[in-house]
């Protein structure tokens, strides 16, 4: 096997790739940029630039940007608590936050809209204690929730990685070079970090911007994102064509996302999600 | 010390976070009482009813011989894939990640809506449509996971092993092999883990009758979880947390370590091997089960079982039976020429959609023996089929208001306009199918369920708008838990639904305002599509008979067109508004009508518009 | 050499998980010395340099820093450097952001760290090194590196941790002269930790030979060399012959069975002892003019000398020699008195661990 025939072993991931990647989204692009009738035209992407849309629009990207800083600010000190307790096997760790996608995701959002009920266990709980309940579910903050919940394990994965590839004698020697604990912080652990994070924040982003299922489940039907447009102008609306071009939309945010990512990441390969 | 234990809080904290839905799951999976708030009592029966449903160990079976097969077939593409792409030159190299991060990075409902788009354009949305898009979104992962291991591997003892006479692939096996295949496992978990996990791609991908445990969910969500999920959940998790103890308590001992993990990961793909195999094989029998066979299309839960399996034993034609949730969904499949079916069951305006578009094939009356058996009445009253031959008539039923007495009177719910007051603010329950929503506002602003007039429909729009504060939430088929659970005190809903929740609380009551409302009728109709039209008109025969027709009632709990279920029902059942409207009542109510495209469009904008307030 | 004390080690103990690393240990380091810790892995010679460091606690004692305790003093605020091991230089700087690192956290002026950048790439040799990437180094110049990295900070102390370890012979060789050359520059003390005794006799003015915890021996690089205290430092310095002996009475011993004249004294009469002879000191006589007779069983050739193994009386000597003898050869073995080293045989238990260790 010779480096050529070697270089032949991509070649049904090529076709495959060809025919089920980049065919389908020229599909899309076809949809977005004709009419019903099938003919040429804007008119899809006339129809997509409503006030619904926009609202929808700026919505997703307001939930989703505060989704991916409630796992950020979540998952970061976790990260560092999990990187000191100096568990052996990194597998373990990977796999315990894993374990709950093993689960159906459906079944555990479902799971949430029953904790989250106004007569629902954490508010039975809460009442136990004495403390007033609480009555998210079906605003945007339950939607944050679901998807913080969800998406979680997509920023901290990244983000451990790479903090468990922070050798101990870079701390030590720049503790010893006269940093505190802050300085260390700033100077060397969140640099080093940073390809984590910012693999974390496009693996949070780009679903918490896209998602329709947990908007649909636990928003009840009031928290309307762009992904619930899309969905309606497909499954219901029959409406391809605008459908096509508001994913065309989304896809400017993924293609930007990536674009950062790539930025970040010019000595690394791929993205270093697992 | 503080530190310490403040992050140990802290990581019990996440834990719970991540882990406390899971146990309500399983707590809830042992609990008797159908509601999911309250505790009625530990129970097995859950667990045994989710081993004997058919819908769920289909749905079971299909997800793991999705999860199975992708994650095998895009281990072997993604380990080849890695092994070509780390011979490549670095130019090549960036191409070829950059291509593989397109699915990993891409939107999920971006990905499925493109495969849903090239797939409708070629062939039918099925089982194999869901696999190739499960194998394309899991190729990433092991292609990421396989090709750092081949980075470390020595291509120097690769070629060692050619100088010293082995083949190629011999040399692989024997070389190269062992260094990556930590790589190739751990991708190939990656691939299980998001497939066993995906929604969105399958979503849209999936045609109809094809079900992963996901997509039933979700469509379930709607029309109520069945609590043997619960069971299937706990015992999923139970398995998999077994798995991961086994792996890491002999994780420390490293002698017999690597042996034990391998005897594991060979139970665990066995496991996954015979279950797919078996699932296959059963799938095969019933698609393969010869020439006399009729596919049939129905809503979700909107038959007794027992019935298809007592007309396949007395006529010795197989059923395969198929089912779906929203009918707008069914319709746009259907055009697309995804799915093709001998029989359909769906809604009247759906139908008149489609005799317009001369869709449908006539049924011969003079075949049904039972024809005469279905009350007239409902035949006059189906206008989407003006020259009543193409359809006939399955349940039918009103739109009207589930209420809770404790907090309304009978004389409070009497008319429309409470919807739209003050009083009921955070109590109320809106239905989420956008007709039906538009329906109080239309009659409200004093037009007709039907009317097309835009003026009159935004201003049908405005009426709703002045309500979206006070709407608790937009629901359809979470009613009646909601309204059991008394989350809720007033909900706009089907008369099918109510009968529902007033069976499980006594204090709900259901009613169709004085000033009207939906009549809907459902019924079955012969795509032009059919292929066994005789064995589709038999079965269509059979559930016209009287004492099928009774029992499936029974079951399906909406009001029965045939004669001699409204004469034979349990007497409450009778009295029940629910269940059987009174004559005074539908003299008030109209059948919706098709709408034209532009006005569908145009509703559906208003609706849209309505939710993003 | 009569300078102060700059360091004292006073009763130091220190396990990890039950293990006693170091016990009741005592040392003295002095201004502007190079001492070196010298000992097998698992000696505690690096824990002593990290308590120094700072990156660990002592359970009991003190260490003592121009007279001022600074047992419990964090790192960050110690005036000491170090060099790592592993050069651990921060990947994701450049070298003039790592060298400056110290620097800035001292809040000097942006003049200050960029004079100090080019002195100290200047002092390792590597001027206009200031923009390169860590990765582009090879591991001497990381070496390098770090150290310039510590120096700019001008300590009074400089711990280097085994910071040869990792390179090649030559490049090892030649960074102990940079660094001996340092030391003169700096005028600074440095404390060095090594497992390569040649490493530590090149450069140090002071060596601590240490093992499982215990000090064997302190001295300068010749006495240890030449007049070891015990066989376990007499081992781990050189390839010696260490062999029973029987002090017969005082500048007679008996090895093998047969006396030698020697001129130690004062261990006794009939007292069992070690007996040191370095191979260098063994001399090779005709058959019948020696006190040993053997049998040379193997001969390899080292350059400078011959190393032979000769069987005599029952032991396997080494022997370094400038003449070449074929494999086989009968031969006679001589000692002057001089070169026969005498010394006491382990009483304490401690002390013989030390000799099952090695």
């Amino acid at each position: 096997m010779n480096k050529r025939t070697g270089r032949l072993l991509a070649g049904p991931y090529l076709f495959w790739m060809i025919g089920f990647v980049i065919l389908p989204l020229l599909f899309v692009f076809v949809y977005a940029f004709t009419n019903s009738d099938g003919n040429i035209s804007l008119e899809a992407f006339r129809t997509i630039f409503t006030a619904t849309n926009a609202k929808a629009i700026g919505l997703s990207l307001e939930l989703g940007l505060l989704t991916t800083v409630i796992c950020l600010l979540l998952a970061y000190p976790l990260a560092m608590i999990l990187n000191g307790l100096k568990i052996k096997s990194q597998s373990f760790i990977v796999f315990i936050f894993m374990l709950p996608m093993w689960m159906n995701f459906m079944l555990r959002i479902l799971a949430w809209k029953q904790l989250l009920n106004k007569n629902g266990v954490l508010n039975a709980f809460l009442s136990l204690l004495g403390l007033p309940g609480i009555d998210i579910l079906n605003t945007p903050a339950a939607v944050v929730f679901g998807m913080v919940y969800d998406f979680l394990p997509f920023m901290l994965l990244p983000i451990y990685n790479a903090m468990s590839r922070i050798r101990q004698d870079w701390i030590e020697a720049a503790r010893d070079l006269g940093a505190g604990n802050l300085l260390i912080l700033v100077r060397i652990i969140f640099p080093l970090t940073l390809s984590g994070v910012i693999s974390g924040i496009v693996m949070v982003f780009v679903p918490s911007l896209t998602s329709f299922a947990i908007s649909q489940i636990l928003g009840g039907g009031k928290v309307l994102l762009i992904g619930n447009v899309i969905e309606q102008d497909f499954m219901q609306g029959n409406q391809w064509n605008a459908g096509s071009s508001l994913s065309m939309i989304l896809m400017i945010f993924v293609l930007l996302s990536m674009a950062i990512m790539n930025l970040f990441q010019h000595d690394e390969e791929g993205t270093q999600l697992w | 010390m503080v530190k310490k234990t403040l992050s140990r809080i802290y990581i019990f904290l996440i834990f719970l976070f991540l882990y406390a839905p899971i146990l309500v799951l399983a707590v809830l999976s042992f609990n008797r009482s159908d509601s999911r708030v309250s505790w009625g009592g530990f129970t097995l029966s859950r667990y045994v009813a989710c081993f004997e449903s058919e819908s769920i160990m289909s749905a079971f079976a299909t997800t793991l011989e999705i999860t199975f097969c992708s994650a095998v077939i895009a281990t072997i593409i993604g380990t080849l894939a890695a092994m070509g792409i780390s011979s490549m030159k670095k130019r090549g190299q960036a191409i070829y990640l950059g291509a593989t991060n397109i699915p990993l990075l891409n939107a999920d409902i971006v990905t499925g809506i493109s495969m849903m788009l090239l797939f409708v354009r070629f062939t039918n949305l099925g089982f194999v449509t869901v696999l190739i898009a499960h194998i394309t979104f899991n190729i990433p992962y092991v292609i990421l996971n396989v090709l750092p291991k081949l980075k470390q591997a020595n291509r120097s003892t690769y070629e060692a092993a050619l100088d010293l006479g082995a083949s190629p692939v011999r040399a692989f096996f024997t070389v190269t092999w062992p260094e990556i295949r930590s790589g190739v496992f751990s991708g190939f978990l990656m691939a299980v883990t998001m497939s066993l996990d995906d929604f969105s791609i399958t979503y849209f991908t999936k045609g109809a009758g094809v079900n992963t445990l996901s997509t039933m969910l979700y469509a379930q969500l709607r029309k109520g979880i069945k609590p043997e999920l619960y069971a299937l959940s706990t015992i999923l998790f139970l398995t998999v947390l077994l798995l991961l103890i086994a792996t890491n308590i002999n994780g420390d001992k490293k002698v017999d370590n690597r042996l034990i993990r391998r005897v594991i990961s060979a139970v665990i793909m066995l496991a996954l091997f015979t279950g797919s195999v078996f699932v296959l094989v059963q799938q095969h029998r019933i698609s393969g089960g010869g020439d006399r066979t009729i596919t049939v299309l129905n809503y979700g839960k909107y038959i007794d079982g027992e019935l298809l399996d007592r007309f396949e034993r007395e006529t010795g034609i197989t059923v395969k039976y198929e089912e779906y949730e929203e009918p707008e969904e069914m319709y746009t499949k259907y055009k697309a020429g995804a799915i093709s079916y001998d029989l359909i069951c769906t809604s009247d305006y759906i139908i008149e959609k489609l005799i317009e578009e001369d869709e449908l094939l006539p049924i011969d009356d003079s075949q049904l023996t039972n024809y005469e058996n279905i009350d007239p009445a409902l035949i006059e009253m189906s206008t989407f089929d003006p020259s009543h031959q193409y359809t006939i008539p399955y349940f039918y039923g009103t739109l009207g208001i589930l209420y809770n007495t404790k907090d309304y009177s009978e004389d409070q719910v009497k008319s429309w306009d409470l919807i739209w007051d003050k009083q009921v603010s955070g109590h109320l329950i809106m239905t989420n199918s956008v007709r039906d929503a538009f329906s109080p506002a239309l009659i409200a602003c004093g037009y007709s369920i039907n009317d097309t007039d835009p003026a009159h429909l935004k201003e049908a729009q405005m009426v709703l708008s002045r309500q979206k504060p006070m709407v608790s939430a937009y629901y359809v088929d979470e009613t009646a838990n909601e309204m059991i659970a008394e989350n809720a005190s007033l909900a706009v809903c089907y008369s099918g639904e109510a009968a529902l929740a007033m069976d499980e609380n006594e204090h709900l009551k259901y009613i169709v305002p004085d000033e009207g409302s939906n009549l809907w009728i459902d019924s079955w109709f012969v795509p032009k599509s059919c292929r066994n039209y005789q064995d589709a008109l038999t079965f269509l025969d059979f559930l016209c008979d009287n004492e099928v027709a009774l029992q499936n009632f029974e079951y399906v709990y909406y009001a029965s067109p045939i004669l001699y279920v409204q004469t034979h029902m349990d007497i409450d059942d009778r009295l029940n508004s629910a269940i059987n409207p009174e004559n005074r009542v539908t003299r008030n109510c109209e059948v919706y009508r098709a709408l034209d495209n532009d006005t569908s469009a145009y509703l559906n904008t208003l609706w849209q518009e309505l939710k993003s307030q | 050499m009569g300078k102060k004390h700059l360091i004292d080690f006073v009763d130091i103990s220190k396990s990890y998980h039950h293990n006693l690393v170091l016990d009741e240990f005592n040392l003295y380091i002095r201004e502007n010395e190079f001492v070196t810790l010298l000992g097998p892995s698992g000696c505690g010679k690096t824990t002593t340099l990290r308590l120094l460091g700072g990156f660990e606690k002592p359970d009991k004692g003190q260490i003592l820093f121009d007279g001022a305790d600074i047992t419990n003093v964090p790192a960050n605020e110690r005036k000491l450097n170090t060099v790592f091991q592993k050069y651990s230089l921060f990947p994701h700087m450049s070298i003039a952001e790592n060298i400056a690192f110290g620097l800035k956290i001292a809040k000097k002026s942006d003049a200050y760290i960029k004079d100090k950048i080019s002195y100290a790439l200047k002092l390792v040799n590597l001027d206009g090194y200031e923009n390169r990437s860590v990765d582009s180094l090879s591991g001497g110049q990381q070496q390098r590196i770090a150290i310039a990295r510590a120096i700019v900070n001008e300590p009074k102390v400089l711990l280097l941790d085994e910071p040869l370890g990792a390179l090649d012979l030559k490049l090892r060789q030649s960074m102990q002269y940079e660094l001996m050359r340092l030391k003169d520059e700096l005028g600074i003390t440095f404390v060095y930790v090594t497992h390569d005794q040649e490493e530590a006799l090149t450069m140090s003015d002071t060596i601590v030979v240490m093992n499982q915890g215990y000090i064997q021996q302190i001295g300068t690089p010749e006495g240890i060399y030449n007049e070891p205290e015990n066989a376990f430092v007499a081992d781990f310095i050189g390839h010696s012959n260490i062999i029973d002996g029987i002090m017969l009475h005082d500048e007679l011993v008996e090895i093998l069975g047969v006396p030698m004249p020697c001129v130690d004294k004062g261990f006794g009469i009939n007292k069992p002892v070690d007996v040191v002879i370095r191979p260098e000191d063994v001399e090779l006589v005709a058959p019948g003019s020696g006190k040993l007779h053997g049998t040379v069983i193997s001969n390899l050739f080292k350059g400078v000398h011959y190393e032979l193994e000769v069987r005599a009386a029952g032991y396997e000597w080494l022997v370094h020699t400038t003449k070449y003898y074929e494999v086989g050869q009968e031969v006679d073995l001589d000692v002057i008195p001089f070169n026969i080293q005498i010394m006491h045989k382990p009483e304490s238990s401690d002390e013989k661990a030390v000799e099952i260790d090695e």
